[in-house]
């Protein structure tokens, strides 16, 4: 199996690169451009892909990836599906803070709340951050776009002091136990 | 030691307080056991209360309670109704074909099938009694002949006679906790109809709760009644007043109730599943899919066929009366899977719309026809735990 390794390359001088993978490949494209532009400091580099795993005649070419980002639409079944057969053919180191994954429609109110549970459990089960984002609006892929900026930076090591797993301590998604609870506050 | 009366002290009250039970009335002490350590309980309740009762709390089936928002609870925990919790069911009990006729009045039982209603969750309603429907319906009628009329400077007399008719359907509540379903027809003269011509229904409406979860119908102070879901046709206008006078006498709120897809998938199953005792002639589902421009599918099974995968994915149990959701999933994902097959489309990219058999429609939009009586029970047991789930607290 051709698992996406995150230590079998030599990273390059201030550099980070991000995978964007999405079953639909409508948001990465506008995410994509959003990211590089709005990072002047850092050499970004955005690599999109529908599913993993990658192919393998890129694979020469292709640079160490610091983080990979998995986007579900909420809206179908089909995009949670693809993304948890995704994660199968990712090498466990990722999980050390160099995975994220990234909901839209989570506000949606056709939407059966029961899928956002099942991703906050697994997002909680492979302690990776989860983030929902607004994908219609400029504002909303902006600041999903800065989001996704701070936690690769520091996926990427170019924040002094601060980790993957460090980082992944403290964003990663937690589940309570009752959360198949509805929740009346 | 005083200090660790103060916890005991505390750690009891969060308990009567997480029941339900709190009242304003109770004894002097404990209330001002409650105020007055309100800041110490944070430190306390983190250090000294023990981890076990806490956690034995959480687990209860009904009231969740994170450590922190434990904390900040207490200081608002004097009406009840605020500690409750609702889970989105995973199984269902298989719906059994019922005559509901002996319970319910025929002619009832007629008003309301075989019509197409739009769902509307409420709001518990403050002080309505099911004694007082003669004076609410001489108010409702009053309240739409003024809005009406406002703006017309000149009497209009009889062509704008609106007259309203609240009734009770017994027999449609399940447990005690239900309240009865209440059921309101607005009748008026059409426009230019002869003197003797009788008033036609324009608009009909009735709130129901059947089989509402009992922990949250029991939280509810006394002064409440939980109508939870409300079926209209009609005009949009009537039922915009409809509403705005219950919001002002019953201060409740209305919102608009969708059947998300997971609940379809429910209603498509348990409709198959009624196949063999009653012929559902057809299982239809639409889908639409994201493609551009949106495209519709609309994918008709044949009853038999449909059936049979249904029996095949309730091999394991057929004994058993519950059914549970993932045993819906399979049966939507093999009706995909065939489809898939077929046809290169996976339907699971896009969002199920509709489903009809011949025992009933519903749509994603909230619209739901029920056509056959016998199973009126289980499809208003399922559609009051939507509104429950989805009702602002």
């Amino acid at each position: 199996m051709s698992l996406l390794k995150p230590f079998s390359k030599l990273p390059g001088l201030n550099t980070a690169n991000i995978l964007l993978v999405e079953n639909e490949e409508q948001f990465q494209q506008k995410l994509a451009d959003t990211v590089v532009l709005h990072e002047k400091n850092v050499n970004v580099n955005v690599r999109l892909a529908r599913s993993l795993p990658l192919p393998m005649e890129n694979e020469e070419s292709r640079p160490r990836i610091d983080l990979v980002v998995f986007i579900i639409h909420l809206t179908s079944e089909l995009s949670f599906q693809s993304a948890e057969t995704s994660l199968k053919y990712l090498d466990p180191g990722y999980f050390l803070g160099k995975v994220c994954f990234l909901v839209t429609n989570a506000r949606n109110a056709s939407v059966p709340p029961e899928r956002l549970v099942s991703v906050r459990k697994l997002a909680a089960s492979l302690h990776c951050p989860l983030l929902c984002a607004e994908d219609q609006t400029t504002e909303g892929v902006t600041t999903a776009a800065h989001r996704l900026l701070a936690i690769l930076k520091v996926a990427a090591g170019l924040v002094p002091m601060a980790t993957g797993l460090y980082l992944s301590t403290f964003t990663r998604c937690t589940v309570p136990s009752d959360i198949d609870q509805q929740n009346f506050e | 030691m005083l200090n660790d009366a103060v916890i005991d002290y505390i750690s009891l009250s969060r308990f009567k307080l997480h029941h339900g039970k709190a009242r304003c009335s109770n004894p002097l002490p404990v209330f001002a056991g409650v105020i007055f350590f309100p800041v110490m309980e944070e430190r306390n309740s983190t250090e000294k209360t023990p981890l076990n009762n806490v956690l034995a709390q959480r687990r209860s089936k009904s009231y969740r309670r994170s450590m922190r928002s434990c904390v900040e609870a207490t200081h608002l925990a004097y009406t009840s109704g605020h500690l409750t919790a609702l889970r989105i069911p995973r199984s269902r009990s298989a719906p059994k074909s019922r005559d509901i006729t002996k319970q319910v009045d025929p002619d009832q039982v007629a008003l309301l099938v075989k019509k197409e209603w739009q769902l509307s969750y409420v709001t518990p309603l403050y002080q309505f009694r099911h004694t007082q429907l003669k004076p609410y319906s001489k108010q409702l009628s009053a309240f739409i002949v003024s809005e009406k009329q406002q703006g017309l400077a000149i009497e209009v007399g009889q062509e704008l006679g609106f007259k309203v008719n609240f009734s009770v359907v017994l027999g449609l509540a399940e447990t005690d906790k239900d309240a009865e379903t209440v059921f309101i027809q607005i009748l008026s003269k059409q426009a230019f109809a002869a003197k003797d011509d009788a008033q036609k229904v324009v608009w009909s409406g009735w709130l129901t709760c059947v089989n509402g979860d009992l922990d949250y119908l029991r939280s509810l102070p006394p002064e409440f009644v939980s109508l939870p879901l409300l079926c209209t046709r009609g005009p949009e206008s009537l039922t915009v007043l409809v509403k705005s006078w219950f919001e002002k006498t019953f201060d409740c709120c209305f919102g608009p109730l969708g059947i998300n897809s997971t609940n379809l998938q429910w209603l498509a199953s348990l409709w198959t599943g009624c196949h063999p005792t009653i012929n559902i002639q057809y299982l239809k589902l639409v889908w639409t899919l994201p493609t551009l421009p949106p495209m519709d599918v609309t994918y008709t099974v044949d009853p038999q066929d449909a059936w049979e995968l249904w029996d095949s994915v309730r091999q394991v149990d057929t004994t058993e009366d519950s059914i549970s959701i993932d045993e819906v999933t399979m049966f939507i994902k093999g009706l995909q899977s065939h489809f898939f097959r077929h046809f290169r489309i996976d339907l699971s990219a896009g969002s199920l719309m509709q489903i009809s058999t011949a025992l009933g429609s519903s749509h994603h939009s909230g619209k739901i026809k029920i056509a056959s009586p016998n199973y009126i029970p289980t499809i208003l047991q399922l559609l009051t735990e939507c509104a429950l789930l989805k009702m602002p607290i």
